[in-house]
């Protein structure tokens, strides 16, 4: 509601009890009678009474409701009106009450009255209004409709009670009157409002409900006393009904609440307490949610042990792991009130300890009377006093992976619900528990994933950015890692004399351990190509090198060809890896001089098995190296692309460039794989002769 | 792709280990478990037949490296038998007949184990 509708409402009203006021005096002292006016004067004051109980809803509208206090409220506004009241008494029966009639002498009294009957009238609105607000407090069906029922009947039976007009019906005021009382009584069975209160607000309730019912006694009595029976009947006569239907309604229904709030006192702890452990669980079950520091859900776990079954202490322990014969080893993640010591000396693993029998049961552990039963007596011989306990496992899929443990000072602390409680509690905190731990899993699990990306990038840069160059060669590569990082390696290496060296190697096995051999292998040809004359001295001595750093099962297949572009020559030694492809003209064969793979055995086999051989290159002939991956790629009834493929594939296209020679090797393999994924990594280089140098 | 399976026969003073199947990265480890097996049994020596071996990749390659050496410190060896050439190619461009002994038969390996005694 507006501020100005307000300022309208209260100023109207005042204005209304002004003006009768002012006519009251001015009509008194001239002794003017008009029948209409009085009807006119009547209807005004009922306007402005509602006027007063617009301003009065408007002011209430929109704040909460405190329940104790609005009826605190309640209590010292009718003290007040009862003071005013009594000296209306007071002042009615003194012996100036015999001038009555002298005109200056009625304006104050008069005034006094309209003051009085003004109070009253806000008093009685202000009680319907609060007690309005107790019944709707979670109200049922009926609720508002009995309530506007005893509006309706109080309306009448105020309005009816002219002396004027019960000539014409003189029992209906009487019958309204009753009926009112009837529906008071309906009304005040409703007290809803009670059993939502706790503890502390229901004392101060029944104390308040107490002095409102002696309160509104008073009242009733008061606009019985002659004097203020005169003084309201002189200012309006219809307020006296109203004002003492509304006493009777105080009276009753805060008669009734203060014998139902000492009903509810008994269980008022009861409903505290399932409130509280409503609450918690709820909180619980939010936290749920929020698990990303381990150590702040764990304290909050027993935080919430201590509200939610009273504990005096509690602590959550996480199982790390369990021996053969049952024993377990246990880390306490969090405790309140209760030190690492005296958790020791509780939980102390025997035989029979707490743990074992939680874990042999699966189920929750009541240790009523800690001091004398059988399973607890070690702990009071080692001067650690606890009433009673409560254990409980925590189980995730059937598995115990913690337990979570409350005392209390005192014996039998600890009932069903309290066992109940604790056991859904448990849930949710495993539940809670494995959450965070998933989380913090696959956090890492993406750092995993990061490391690997940047090894990837890493490997990636240890294969050659750019192609060497040369007018008498035409040169295309490509390698492709089958998963992140891969085993393959090629590379060129310029040496003396018009000299290019040309590398393709394969690491045995996959991932992470062939990408640092391979990384290792690249150290070692870079190093040691340029100090070798011969591919064959180079492999022997690459083997040297890693026969020492390579696990045993570990293995490193290795082509090596230098190409004299002076003489046009290729010389080609092998060690264990797949044979270089040799096309010239429309003869393809594979060059495969004999060698092994490189950390397989000792220098003397080596050498004497690794040969090396040399080709005499005619203009267009095509060199080939590669990896397994490309005749090891496999279609989908898994068979091999294999070697046969790969030579016509390369026959096909002996007439293009090197790079389109590589491209439809590729698209071969692809065709013939279909969506089937590559399995292995895929190295290939393609090498074109294109004629002797120019001199 | 088929499984791999690895089962072992014991005969006088030889073991035989039967191989079927694809041998790479994957199904590497059962060979190895066979490997160390006999090795804690004390049975050096070990004849690998290939009959039912359809592929074998490097990695598989490498458990017949991890094994060679201990096998043969203790007067043993590992010998290879009934390839397929297309089993056989692997094996021989890695340089494997320099370092193994392959046969063609499995009584021709268990044979020369005999006539070593």
């Amino acid at each position: 509601m507006s501020r100005l509708k307000k300022i309208l409402f209260i100023s109207g009203a005042l204005v209304v009890f002004l003006t009768v006021y002012v006519v009251d005096v001015v009509r008194h002292t001239v002794s003017v009678d008009l029948e209409g006016a009085l009807y006119l004067r009547e209807g005004a004051i009922i306007g402005a009474f509602f006027l007063l109980y617009l301003f009065i809803r408007g002011e209430r509208l929109g704040k909460p409701i405190a329940i104790p206090k609005s009826i605190g409220k309640l209590l010292m506004v009718s003290v007040l009106v009862i003071l005013v009241g009594s000296m209306v008494v007071f002042f009615g029966r003194s012996p100036a009450g015999e001038g009555e009639g002298e005109p200056p002498y009625f304006a104050i009294v008069h005034l006094l009255s309209v003051v009085f009957g003004l109070t009253l009238g806000l008093f009685s609105i202000n009680t319907l209004l609060t007690i309005k607000d107790l019944l709707l407090h979670k109200r049922r069906k009926g609720t508002k409709r009995n309530l506007v029922v005893y509006v309706v009947l109080l309306m009448c039976a105020s309005v009816l009670s002219f002396p004027m007009m019960s000539g014409e019906l003189p029992l209906a005021p009487t019958l309204l009157f009753a009926a009112s009382v009837v529906m008071i009584v309906v009304n005040s069975f409703k007290q809803n409002w009670i059993v939502y209160l706790s503890r502390r607000e229901k004392l101060y309730s029944i104390g308040y409900s107490a002095l409102l019912f002696l309160a509104f006694i008073a009242l009733n009595l008061l606009t019985t006393q002659s004097p203020v029976d005169q003084v309201i009947s002189s200012f309006h006569y219809p307020l006296k009904t109203f004002a003492q239907l509304n006493a009777i309604f105080g009276a009753v229904y805060f008669g009734m609440a203060f014998i139902s709030t000492l009903f509810h006192l008994p269980t008022a702890e009861v409903y505290e307490r399932k409130q509280s452990e409503l609450t918690s669980l709820h909180n619980l079950s939010r936290l749920v949610t929020q698990v990303f520091d381990f150590s702040d859900l764990v304290n909050t776990v027993t935080a919430m042990t201590l509200e939610v079954v009273g504990a005096k202490s509690a602590w959550l322990e996480l199982i790390k792991e369990r021996g053969a014969n049952g024993q377990v080893a246990v880390e306490v993640v969090s405790n309140r009130n209760i030190s690492h010591e005296m958790i020791e000396v509780i939980t102390m693993d025997s035989e029979s300890s707490l743990r074992r029998l939680v874990l042999d049961s699966k189920r929750a552990l009541l240790i009523d009377d800690a001091g004398s039963d059988r399973r607890t007596r070690h702990i009071k011989k080692q001067g650690v006093s606890i009433g009673s306990l409560l254990s409980v496992p925590l189980v995730s899929q059937g598995e115990p992976i913690g337990f979570l443990h409350a005392t209390k000072d005192f014996e039998f602390g600890f009932d069903q619900d309290d066992i109940d409680v604790m056991t859904t509690f448990a849930d949710h905190v495993t539940i809670a528990i494995e959450n965070s731990k998933l989380i913090e899993k696959s956090l890492k699990r993406e750092r995993y994933q990061q490391e690997i990306m940047v090894a990837q990038q890493m490997q990636k840069r240890l294969l050659p950015q750019r192609l060497p160059y040369y007018a008498c060669l035409d040169i295309a590569a490509v390698s492709e890692p089958s998963m992140e990082v891969g085993g393959d390696y090629y590379d060129f290496v310029k040496l003396d004399g018009d000299r290019l060296g040309v590398v393709v190697g394969d690491v045995s096995g996959k991932g992470v351990s062939a990408a640092f051999y391979m990384a290792e292998v690249k150290g070692i040809f870079q190093s040691i190509s340029k100090l070798c004359a011969s591919p064959r001295e180079l492999l022997l001595r690459s083997n040297e090198s890693l026969t020492e750093s390579l696990e045993r099962k570990a293995f490193i297949s290795l082509l090596y060809g230098i190409i004299d572009m002076q003489k046009g020559t290729l010389t080609v030694a092998r060690a264990g890896h797949c044979p270089m492809i040799y096309v010239s003209g429309l003869d393809a064969r594979m060059v495969r001089p004999s060698g092994i793979g490189l950390g397989l055995t000792n220098d003397r086999m080596f050498e004497e098995a690794t040969q090396e051989t040399t080709l005499e290159l005619r203009k267009d002939d095509l060199c080939i190296f590669y990896t397994d991956g490309i005749n090891e790629s496999r279609n989908h009834e898994g068979e091999e692309f294999g070697f046969d493929r790969l030579v016509q594939a390369a026959l096909g296209s002996r007439f293009q460039s090197a790079e389109n020679i590589k491209q439809t090797i590729l698209t071969e393999i692809r065709n013939y794989t279909g969506d089937s994924s590559y399995g292995d990594d895929m190295t290939l280089v393609v090498i074109k002769w294109l004629g002797h140098l120019e001199a | 792709m088929s499984e791999f399976k690895v089962h072992q026969r014991d005969g006088e003073g030889v073991s035989v280990i039967d191989l079927k199947g694809y041998l790479d990265a994957h199904t590497a480890p059962d060979l190895e478990n066979a490997f160390q097996k006999l090795i804690d049994e004390k049975k050096f020596n070990i004849v690998v037949n290939c009959k039912d071996l359809s592929y074998i990749s490097s990695a598989g390659l490498g458990v017949f490296m991890a094994y060679i050496e201990d096998v043969r410190k203790n007067q043993g060896d590992i010998k290879l038998t009934n390839m397929s050439a297309k089993v056989y190619n692997v094996f021989d461009l890695l340089g494997f007949p320099i370092l193994y002994e392959i046969y063609k038969d499995e009584q021709e390996a268990v044979g020369k184990f005999a006539a070593r005694k």
